[in-house]
């Protein structure tokens, strides 16, 4: 009951921030702010498919333990079913690794655009860009 | 910001709109993903099929014709399972560098900036962090396919202890011991050509011998009997290498770390010459 209680709190948490994040990046006129959203849905999907990789049976990183540089042991299907058993879902840590990655560099772009604008324009108001390209400016 | 009276409550009905609109979306996304049982709540007992298929055999010396030879999954899967996804997101990562130094090119050369840093506490600290931080970060990359980390993971860390160096000892710091751009630049191209070459490698050498190869193979198949092996036999000691993921985590180190630093370096440099002030 407290489980179910506590994973419901978790998933209704994640998808609270996500609508959040959504209805900032539409309303904030602040091209920083909307910045500032964008990398925080970022950082909710990539927890949110974390999560999802979770299951409840006993809990390990997706590493066969043990092994070092010069000692590695014979691990044949009997060892590694119960370290299937064990271990978290390592699809989906690949998937959030490539989606940091290239998300970062994305965000630092998106930075570098700020940049630029905030030169031609002034400003990073959105209703003032566009009050600003009515009147030719720029 | 200066916002015209009349629009106020038009922008009130507005946000609104938007509000229940994503709150609807959002809501919506959930309930197929619940339906759908992509989640679940509680969890799920144990893991889905394909997770079980890699974590039994990425590792398992008994079916040799599947595995990866590392016991690290993640790695398994980034480098050598879907090791072309990795390739084209590395391609993703230089192809946004260059459109960043794109928009900077204008940039003057930045060893002219006189600029000593922060206070003396502040330096001393980072200076310990600045040899510190380097070996973790190497050691990160060269332990990628035994322990949680890799080439992604240590260019990260030490694409930040650059950047702490830039910003507590001053521009001139770096730039004065033969760091610049065109050389960070060169660096990433070079990880690149690495991982390009060994992606490379197995089917060249499978166009000598007449077998059929894959790109980015790593081990041998009983249809492509051609492979980078697993372990080195050092004076007796066999060294676990992993194949061609050990050679990968270097070359995306490289390659991550210098274009790390390069667009980290290059945004303070943005907001030093912007503003003209202590950004």
């Amino acid at each position: 009951m407290i489980n179910d209680i506590l994973w419901s709190y978790i998933y209704a948490l994640v998808i609270t921030i996500i609508a959040l994040t959504i209805y900032g990046m539409a309303t904030r006129p602040n091209i920083v702010k909307k910045l500032i959203m964008l990398s925080m849905l970022f950082s909710t999907v990539c927890l949110m498919a974390v999560i999802i990789g979770v299951h409840s049976g006993s809990i390990k990183p997706p590493v066969y333990p043990g092994i070092t540089f010069t000692e590695h042991p014979w691990a044949g299907t009997a060892e590694l079913d119960i370290f299937s058993y064990e271990a978290v879902d390592p699809i989906l840590q690949v998937l959030v690794m490539v989606a940091i990655i290239i998300g970062s560099v994305v965000l630092l772009f998106l930075g570098y655009v700020a940049i630029m604008v905030y030169r031609r324009y002034g400003t990073l108001d959105m209703r003032l860009i566009e009050l600003r390209r009515r009147e030719g400016y720029g | 910001m200066s916002s015209k009276p009349n629009e106020d409550r038009w922008g009130i009905i507005r946000d609104s709109i938007i509000a229940v609109l994503a709150s609807l979306l959002i809501v919506l996304f959930a309930a197929v993903l619940l339906s759908t049982g992509t989640i679940a709540i509680p969890p799920q007992s144990t893991n889905r099929p394909l997770a079980n298929y890699y974590l039994r055999t990425v590792f398992n010396h008994d079916l040799q014709w599947l595995w990866s030879s590392s016991p690290e999954t993640v790695s398994a899967i980034l480098l050598d399972h879907r090791g072309i996804d990795t390739v084209y997101g590395v391609g993703i990562f230089f192809i946004t560098i260059m459109a960043t130094l794109m928009l900077t090119s204008k940039l003057e050369n930045s060893s002219r900036v006189k600029d000593m840093g922060m206070d003396i506490i502040t330096r001393s600290v980072s200076k310990i962090i600045l040899l510190t931080l380097p070996v973790i970060a190497v050691s990160i990359a060269l332990h990628g396919h035994l322990a949680p980390g890799g080439g992604f993971q240590g260019g990260t860390v030490f694409a930040l202890a650059v950047s702490t160096a830039f910003i507590a000892l001053g521009q001139g710091f770096l730039w004065s011991r033969g760091w610049s751009r065109h050389r960070l630049l060169g660096l990433g191209v070079l990880g690149l050509v690495i991982i390009f070459s060994i992606a490379l490698a197995i089917p060249v050498a499978g166009l000598f011998r007449g077998l059929k190869t894959y790109i980015m193979q790593n081990q041998w198949k009983p249809w492509s009997p051609i492979g980078f092996g697993y372990a080195y036999n050092l004076y007796g000691l066999e060294i676990l290498y992993s194949g061609s993921l050990l050679f990968l985590n270097i070359a995306l180190f490289i390659a991550m770390s210098s274009g790390l630093t390069l667009v980290f370096t290059l945004l303070m440099l943005r907001e030093e010459h912007g503003k003209g002030g202590h950004g």
